[in-house]
């Protein structure tokens, strides 16, 4: 009991875990009466998109980057989707993904190999898709197949389908985090001279970084369009600062090199939770912003005052 | 960022003059670009180039000019705004719906306006500067908060309009020149005299050069940090105001469209990104080259989805060019 306890103080998930725990219970409660896996399934299918862009986000973070364009990215290969589905499902769903790599391998050049600005590289990025989408797919339409979309979001007799791909893209994360790959991803996090110096090519690794995010980020889009039948240009702006709130509630400072891809799917539930919470609450759409940005205020501030009392302490 | 540059060889006078230049290449070539599109647009739109169409682009750029005063000096600091957008929107929804276009009202508005800007300034500045929150987090939440409080306070429909006074400020003449572009002209002088030649303008630069020298050197940083945050809301809101009284109302969303092109400013206008580089000439230099290309892309009907692609190709082209002629990758 003690070990496992020790376990989950280190483990650096623990406190998006215990949060998420809490919100899910109020949740249930206010809910009343029953729950049901229909409803788990509901739910993985709303934070899925958020959850997987914000995976995305936590690989560039890791390696001290930030990527503003993972939103618009989103949008580009979820109307891509919807616009190239009636030509046929592979070629559609290879295009989006296709789309998502080149946005990464974009960024990934302007900031791993020709050292810019990772905000300013990724908000001039993020303009570029967003006019993409626009281009693509002028109003929020296309086509989606009703047979995909039944497939992938509504509940068979045992198991939702959206809850297999949440713990899938979670497990594929924390895999990718065992890897040679992921250590020397934290390693440039922590200390870019250091693991320079032990011979990881920290800039081909950053390249890669932005790469899988912009991947990630296309698999988030389009599983958004699937899920709401619907491609839509404008999708973007909505996804910038919440996948950046899920990075940070799951634990993972943005200054990076720690953290878990677990904790980085729990912040996006906990964002998702807040909202249906206040849906529940029946308050207007207005708070949802604000408690957004309150919440990562609140979150990111906790920590410095943290660090206060912990050197106070210390003295 | 905290590595340690060589000192430049200042020895060389020759390079001197050179190295003028190539710290300037960005704000430089977009001068370049400026006169050879007005050329360009002559030849599409005939008549084109004349004092009055001038003056009209200029006033266009006024806002935009005005919204990156602040952006530019939290730039220099090292910093980013990004609630730039919903500050705007927030203090012009604020002056409209308090002075309801009635003239007795325009100072308590405009007060309040500004009040508004300013307080949302302060709290990004003390977020980054106490609580060291990064600022893209910090500005990126504000935005959020400051959207929610604007869509509460107007309840989802901005009302009121703008005051006579204002209106003339934003869209009236003095002989051949806009009110709005000799208030330009004056606010550019006023920044650029206060950072090249008050002690404020040169810890700001100290900040952003270098934070770490300046706090040894005796600088309160987290002064000069809350001070350029603050300062950013308050240029911010004040063009919401200006920009609200050029529309006669406010509406949501009116700063949507200046962010990116407030922060493209300042980057054409050649200040380093990480700060301690640059000065308020380029930016306007910077929003003058944008709203012509705007304008421009108009003329020929360009779609919104090409204009956003190439606004960010535009970014990308002037870090490239601030990266290869200022040559330090930092």
């Amino acid at each position: 009991m003690m070990r496992w306890f020790h376990a989950a103080r280190r483990s650096e998930a623990a406190g998006s875990v215990a949060i998420f725990a809490v919100l899910f219970a109020a949740y249930f409660v206010l809910k009343g009466s029953h729950y049901s896996l229909f409803e788990a399934g509901n739910l993985a299918t709303n934070v899925l998109p958020l959850a997987v862009v914000g995976l995305a986000q936590y690989f560039v973070v890791l390696v001290r980057g930030i990527d503003l364009s993972l939103g618009p990215i989103m949008a580009v290969s979820g109307s891509l989707a919807a616009v190239l589905f009636p030509l046929g499902i592979l070629p559609a769903i290879a295009a989006a993904l296709a789309a998502g790599l080149v946005a990464g391998a974009l960024n990934g050049l302007l900031v791993a190999r020709l050292k810019l600005s990772p905000i300013v590289v990724t908000l001039a990025t993020m303009s570029v898709w967003d006019g993409v989408a626009l281009i693509v797919l002028p109003v929020p339409g296309g086509t989606i197949p009703p047979a995909l979309q039944a497939i992938l979001t509504t509940t068979p007799s045992f198991l939702p389908m959206s809850l297999v791909l949440l713990a899938a893209f979670t497990l594929l994360g924390s895999w990718i985090m065992t890897t040679r790959f992921g250590l020397q991803l934290r390693a440039i996090g922590g200390d870019e001279t250091a693991a320079e110096a032990s011979g990881v090519n920290v800039r081909r690794r950053q390249f890669c970084a932005y790469v899988l995010a912009g991947f990630l980020a296309a698999c988030a889009g389009l599983y958004f369009a699937i899920s709401t039948m619907a491609g839509s240009p404008i999708i973007g702006d909505g996804y910038v600062l919440p996948s950046i709130g899920a990075v940070v509630l799951g634990g993972v400072p943005l200054i990076g090199g720690r953290g878990s891809p677990v904790g980085v799917v729990m912040g996006a539930l906990i964002l998702t939770i807040i909202g249906s919470l206040l849906y529940f609450a029946d308050l207007a759409d207005f708070y949802q912003s604000l408690i957004n940005g309150v919440i990562l205020i609140v979150v990111v501030g906790a920590a410095a005052v943290r660090d206060w009392a912990r050197e106070a302490l210390a003295r | 960022m905290s590595e340690i540059t060589p000192p430049s060889s200042s020895e060389d006078r020759r390079w001197a003059f050179f190295g003028f230049l190539s710290a300037r290449a960005a704000p430089l070539a977009s001068f370049l670009v400026i006169l050879l599109m007005l050329v360009v647009c002559n030849m599409m739109a005939p008549g084109f180039v004349s004092v009055a169409n001038i003056m009209q682009i200029a006033q266009l750029s006024a806002f935009l000019g005005i919204a990156a005063i602040g952006q530019t000096l939290v730039i220099l600091c090292g910093g980013i705004d990004l609630s730039v957008a919903w500050t705007i929107t927030g203090a012009a929804c604020v002056f409209t719906q308090v002075s309801q276009g009635q003239s007795d009202m325009l100072l308590p508005a405009l007060a309040a306006a500004l009040a508004a800007g300013l307080g949302a300034g302060i709290l990004n500045g003390i977020g980054v500067a106490k609580f060291r929150i990064s600022p893209i987090v910090m500005t990126l939440a504000m935005n959020n908060v400051i959207q929610g409080v604007t869509l509460l306070y107007t309840e989802g429909t901005p009302s009121g309009s703008a005051v006579e006074e204002s209106r003339f400020v934003a869209t009236g003449y003095i002989g051949p020149f806009s009110v709005l572009v000799l208030l330009w002209v004056a606010l550019a002088i006023v920044v650029i005299a206060l950072l090249r030649l008050t002690r404020g303008g040169r810890q700001l630069l100290g900040v952003g050069e270098n934070p770490l020298v300046s706090y040894l050197s005796g600088v309160r940083n987290d002064r000069v940090l809350i001070s350029a945050y603050a300062l950013s809301g308050l240029t911010a809101a004040l063009a919401g105001v200006l920009y609200a009284s050029f529309s006669g109302a406010s509406f949501l969303g009116m700063g949507d469209t200046f962010v990116l092109p407030a922060i493209a400013a300042v980057v054409i206008g050649g200040a380093s990104i990480y700060g301690g580089r640059g000065g308020y000439g380029g930016t306007v230099i910077g929003a003058l080259s944008l709203t012509l290309l705007t304008t421009m892309l108009s003329i020929i009907n360009f779609s919104a989805g090409g204009r956003d692609v190439i606004y960010g190709a535009v970014i990308i082209a002037a870090l490239l060019l601030n990266r290869f002629t200022q040559g330090v990758a930092r």
